[in-house]
């Protein structure tokens, strides 16, 4: 495919995610701020219905040879990565996508959100261009090279070259797990209804 | 409906009036039809989506990118276009950064940029149609401060990292690729610490 094609298709499917973001209100930081501070799940309910597809649906396609699965190193810098990337979205309330719709409904906010991770992003690679670290991904192998803190990577597909089993194998199991969680979830908002609904009633009881 | 809508399917409507009487009826059986189609589209910028809908929908859509050209991710395109603004402020300059040469050569035809920016461009439709968009303006000075902070430690977080929150979520992890679970782990790590900070300014 053309590099033109590629950047047609990439604009096709950002503004369908984009509408369909804008008009379901959804954001992944909402997902995990307001499942750990006001325990509300109306986005985590989402993100895990997502992640249980895109498991079948990767992983299916990892069985029989198909699609682009991401393959770099992971290392400690993933995790450390992630870490800071959680602190700053739970501050600047919102994440890579969010920041990008609230710019697209004329959130100033979330242009000034997006200019600062372009800026941090330009003083991380200073600071790459002095350290190396971590390593760019031209230059990793797959294998584990803990000097570097590297781990070498893993996904569904290593896993079935590996053992031989099938990648849709542990995307069932992983969706299942997913799935667990989502129950939970449902079963905890019962509860926390049905905990309402007294509190109501009883309200209601003591002003009669 | 918008009244250019309605025109437009009364127009249809009326330019058909003069045939027979069952070209009539079916023009008008096929105006309802039109009429409901253009209410429902309309309902669409008017209701609140369900998110488990929205995020299934894209889910699908994103094993399809999956399939072209990889899962899809936010950080890689947001790096490249940190690449191409820096260029245009400092030229050939900004090759004698290593980071630039070896990991992110600017270029602009790279498709991950394009996701980005289709996303603002759905987001302003969407926000057109449904007339939610307006200018918002964060208030209070600390707001501007959490804002610029957290911005910075995104860029910071995503480079170091090498994915971003949506290449965590949405393509290593359902790849159950191995960072993908130390991705996770970070976020949720990252994002608890960040919700006791902001409930701290919040009640302070």
């Amino acid at each position: 495919m053309s590099a033109v094609a590629e950047c047609l298709v990439a604009f096709l499917f950002g503004s369908i995610v984009g509408l369909l973001v804008q008009r379901s209100r959804f954001c992944n930081t909402a997902a995990l701020r307001d499942a750990i501070m006001f325990k509300t799940y109306r986005n985590t309910k989402a993100l895990l219905v997502a992640m249980m597809i895109l498991s079948i649906g990767f992983t299916g396609f990892m069985t029989v040879g198909a699609g682009h699965p991401m393959q770099f190193d992971v290392g400690l810098n993933t995790f450390a990565g992630l870490f800071l990337f959680g602190i700053g979205m739970v501050l600047a309330g919102a994440c890579t996508v969010s920041t990008w719709v609230k710019a697209g409904e004329g959130n100033i906010g979330a242009i000034w959100a997006l200019l600062f991770t372009f800026v941090g992003m330009f003083l991380f690679s200073l600071v790459w261009s002095w350290n190396y670290w971590p390593p760019a991904p031209q230059s990793m192998t797959g294998e584990p090279n803990l000097p570097a803190l590297q781990l070498g990577f893993a996904n569904a597909r290593t896993l079935q070259d590996k053992l031989g089993i099938p990648a849709i194998f542990f995307g069932l199991i992983q969706s299942a797990v997913l799935f667990a969680i989502y129950r939970a979830i449902l079963r905890r908002e019962r509860a926390q209804h049905a905990k309402h609904e007294q509190h109501q009633q009883e309200a209601a009881g003591q002003e009669a | 409906m918008p009244v250019s809508l309605r025109w437009a399917v009364g127009n249809n409507y009326h330019h058909t009036t003069w045939r027979g009487q069952y070209h009539v009826q079916h023009t008008r059986r096929a105006a309802v039809g039109v009429d409901r189609r253009v209410e429902e589209t309309m309902e669409f910028f008017r209701k609140t989506l369900d998110p488990v809908f929205a995020l299934a929908a894209i889910a699908i859509l994103d094993i399809f990118l999956f399939l072209i050209l990889g899962a899809w991710t936010v950080g890689g395109g947001e790096t490249m276009m940190t690449g191409l603004v820096a260029q245009l402020f400092l030229g050939d300059e900004l090759m004698r950064i290593p980071f630039w040469q070896l990991v992110f050569p600017p270029q602009g035809d790279y498709w991950k940029i394009y996701i980005s920016l289709g996303m603002f461009f759905g987001a302003f439709v969407g926000a057109v149609l449904s007339k939610e968009f307006y200018w918002r303006l964060p208030r209070r000075a600390s707001e501007w401060l959490m804002i610029t902070v957290g911005g910075l430690l995104m860029g910071i977080g995503i480079r170091l990292a090498f994915v971003c929150n949506v290449s965590t979520f949405f393509g290593m992890g359902a790849e159950m690729n191995l960072g993908g679970y130390l991705a996770i782990s970070g976020i949720i790590a990252g994002a608890w610490v960040g919700s006791l900070i902001y409930k701290k300014i919040l009640e302070g």
